[in-house]
């Protein structure tokens, strides 16, 4: 309070320029701009990249999304991986999933879970999914 | 409007001061009426209705009947009550506990040591915070499996097997009366702190060329003139911690068995678990006259100083 | 003064400060750690910490729900206390008949600790019609006790010889209470939201009771309520913790002084 010595200042910059309106300006600034951000994010992509036990792209895999349920988690949809290994998944409804990979012939890789910050964030997986072979 | 018009009009004619003087009482009344008003539906409504309650025989879907003192009876053979009636005077008879070691933390940050604000500060921080999240975090320190209190006695080999602090008759009650210092902790130590910076600092230099030493100085002069902050805490801890259903309500339910259980859980249970409002009502009525006796023995133990607290 | 060392002092409050604030660090640590919080023995320093816990939580409650409903019945608490006690305090600054039978009311209403009214205030609410409202979340503490005296003592201290002036001037007693008194007033206002902040924020019994529909849950209520169907399982419920606990302790560190100078006055002249 010892803005109230200052005359000079003209009333709005003390009744406005004081931490207690700053502070939650500021999160609300950050809270917006989250927002924002999040929802210039939310196409619910999830792309990938298979590969087998030598490190070599995967054609024709089957990738499945599995979305966390309360307890379980629940198989939700399929893709399958392009020429390159690669695949994308739209439409992710979920902040908490897991993707594996499968093929006849090269067995199945592990769940990899995916948590993200947000519902359906778009993300790249950074490690491919790799299938252990036959 | 009607005021301006009246202190425009010549103040000289008796009747009109009369006139003003009725218009000031009832303005008095009307500021006055709505603090009243809540205070009537929400203090001494219910208290009455309480002592009403505890004679009849009543749920909301029955008729009362008057019973007379057939509550107050069931309670002398209800071992629950029994139970919650000794917890709740084990949790005031706990109170001294924190305000002695407050007492040393407030003699402490007294002292002209540099970051004492930095110390107060900390200190008096969980005393604001919401209790059920305290609960909540107190739960997780003595949690049996990772708590730190288990983590440490077992590190340090004191314990072989974890103690489930929070499941153990013995140790239920102490678990929750030691949230309830650390919460309160902060709070005495500002309130004492208080009454540490009244006293006029004269006297302890007077006393120190008389040639008492510290200990002496603290017997003589703080202690007595403290006698009125440290009641304050008293009385304030006292109702803090046998009104603590927060606390006990989320750290044990009031368990194990009823280990924890003080009156007001217990009075919550039966009404709005068991909806016996009539019971409840009768617990009620025994619980508050407690705390009346309470109050009123430590006003005497102060000295009848109470009235340094009330004085406004 | 300076004959005895520091450092025992200055050890024994570290000590102290440490006690005081472990626990928290121990709730923080367990709502970021990323392995399981169950792992014997507890990492002191949480391994791979993430926020995945807080994500989890908003998606599991309607958090920014409970918030709104806190931060509706603290305001509507807030606003009441200080138009109510202000008026009520003025009032006893004033000299009237009965004002000793006011006096010893409000002293005797204060030994009235809320938690033995519970069962008739509710039957009073029902009666209301107010169960399950905002309004009937806040009503109770509308107005208090304590912050009444701390009005009237703060009004009391104005000196009347600038209130005298002030209607020699002509002034009307309303412009007298605004542009006098009220500004004179404004510790025992910022006591007065102090209180009132802390008790409505935090209050969890009456909530309890009162609401029904999850959706009128406040925020101390939504935490009861999500210990009691996640049973710790998850640190989810620790992140829901501290998610609770910050603006409690924002508020605490921005307005720190007020903060103790407001409970001090409020347990000294209360």
């Amino acid at each position: 309070m010892a803005d109230e010595d200052d005359f000079e200042r003209p009333r709005w910059k003390v009744w406005l320029l004081n931490r207690f309106v700053l502070t939650p300006v500021i999160l609300l600034v950050i809270a917006l701009g989250w927002d924002l951000y999040a929802s210039m994010n939310n196409d619910g992509l999830i792309v990938g990249r298979v590969v087998d036990a030598q490190g070599n792209p995967v054609a024709d895999a089957d990738v499945s999304l599995w979305i966390f349920n309360f307890t379980t988690f629940n198989e939700n949809k399929h893709v399958t991986s392009g020429p390159d290994g690669v695949f994308t998944i739209t439409g992710n409804p979920s902040h908490n999933v897991q993707v594996t990979a499968q093929k006849p012939g090269l067995g199945a890789s592990p769940r990899v879970p995916i948590r993200l910050y947000f519902r359906s964030q778009n993300v790249t997986l950074k490690e491919p999914l790799v299938l252990p072979g036959a | 409007m009607v005021s301006l018009a009246s202190e425009v009009e010549p103040d000289r004619r008796a009747p009109f001061v009369a006139r003003k003087s009725t218009r000031q009482a009832v303005l008095i009344w009307c500021f006055l009426a709505p603090s009243l008003l809540i205070f009537l539906l929400y203090r001494i409504l219910p208290l009455v209705w309480n002592v009403v309650l505890s004679f009849e025989a009543w749920s909301p879907l029955k008729p009362a009947i008057f019973i007379g003192l057939e509550n107050y009876e069931e309670m002398l053979d209800d071992d629950v009550f029994w139970q919650a009636l000794w917890n709740t005077l084990y949790v005031v008879a706990s109170a001294p506990v924190g305000i002695a070691i407050a007492l040393g933390l407030a003699l402490l940050v007294d002292t002209d040591i540099r970051g004492r604000n930095i110390y107060r500060t900390l200190i008096f921080l969980s005393y604001p915070l919401m209790t059920v999240a305290v609960a909540i975090i107190w739960r997780w320190m003595f949690d049996e499996r990772v708590g730190l209190f288990n983590y440490v006695a077992r590190s340090l080999h004191l314990v072989d097997a974890p103690i489930p602090f929070l499941n153990s008759f013995t140790w239920a009650l102490p678990s929750v009366i030691a949230a309830n210092i650390w919460q309160m902790l902060g709070f005495y130590m500002i309130i004492l702190l208080t009454g540490l910076q009244n006293i006029p600092g004269n006297l302890y230099e007077a006393a120190e060329i008389d040639g008492a030493n510290a200990f002496r100085r603290f017997l003589r002069i703080t202690l007595p003139l403290l006698r009125p902050s440290i009641f304050l805490c008293f009385v304030i801890g006292m109702l803090n911690s046998v009104t603590s259903f927060d606390l006990v309500y989320v750290m044990t339910g009031g368990g194990p068995g009823r280990a924890t259980e003080i009156l007001v859980t217990y009075i919550y249970k039966l009404g709005f678990v068991q909806t016996r409002f009539d019971y409840a009502g009768a617990v009620t009525v025994v619980f508050f006259v407690l705390l009346l006796v309470i109050a009123w023995a430590a006003n005497r133990l102060s000295g009848g100083n109470a009235g340094a607290v009330e004085r406004d | 003064m300076r004959r005895y060392p520091r450092w025992p002092i200055h050890l024994a409050l570290i000590l102290t400060s440490f006690v005081m604030l472990v626990p928290f660090y121990w709730v923080f640590k367990t709502s970021i750690s990323g392995e399981n919080i169950f792992n014997y023995p507890p990492s002191i320093i949480p391994r791979n910490p993430n926020l995945f816990y807080y994500v989890d939580v908003w998606y599991a409650i309607p958090f920014a729900r409970y918030f709104l409903n806190s931060v509706i019945v603290t305001v509507l608490t807030i606003a009441a206390n200080i138009v109510l006690n202000a008026m009520a305090g003025y009032a006893l600054t004033r000299g009237f008949r009965g004002k000793t039978f006011i006096l010893m009311l409000f002293l005797s209403c204060m030994m009235v600790p809320f938690q033995a009214t519970i069962i008739p205030a509710y039957l009073i609410t029902a009666k209301l019609g107010l169960l399950d409202s905002y309004l009937g979340l806040a009503l109770p503490q509308f107005s208090t006790i304590i912050c009444i005296f701390v009005f009237k003592a703060s009004f009391d201290a104005i000196p009347a010889s600038l209130i005298d002036a002030a209607k020699v001037d002509g002034l009307s007693e309303w412009r007298i209470i605004w542009t006098i008194m009220m500004p004179l007033a404004k510790s025992a206002m910022a006591t007065n939201v102090i209180l009132s902040f802390i008790w409505s924020w935090n209050n969890f019994l009456w909530p309890l009771i009162m609401t029904r529909s999850p959706e009128m849950q406040t925020l101390p209520l939504g935490l009861s309520r999500f210990l009691s169907y996640q049973e710790d399982t998850t640190g989810a419920l620790y992140a829901f913790c501290i998610m609770v606990l910050a603006p409690g302790i924002l508020l605490f560190l921005l307005a720190q002084k007020e903060f103790i100078q407001g409970l001090t006055s409020g347990a000294t002249k209360g």
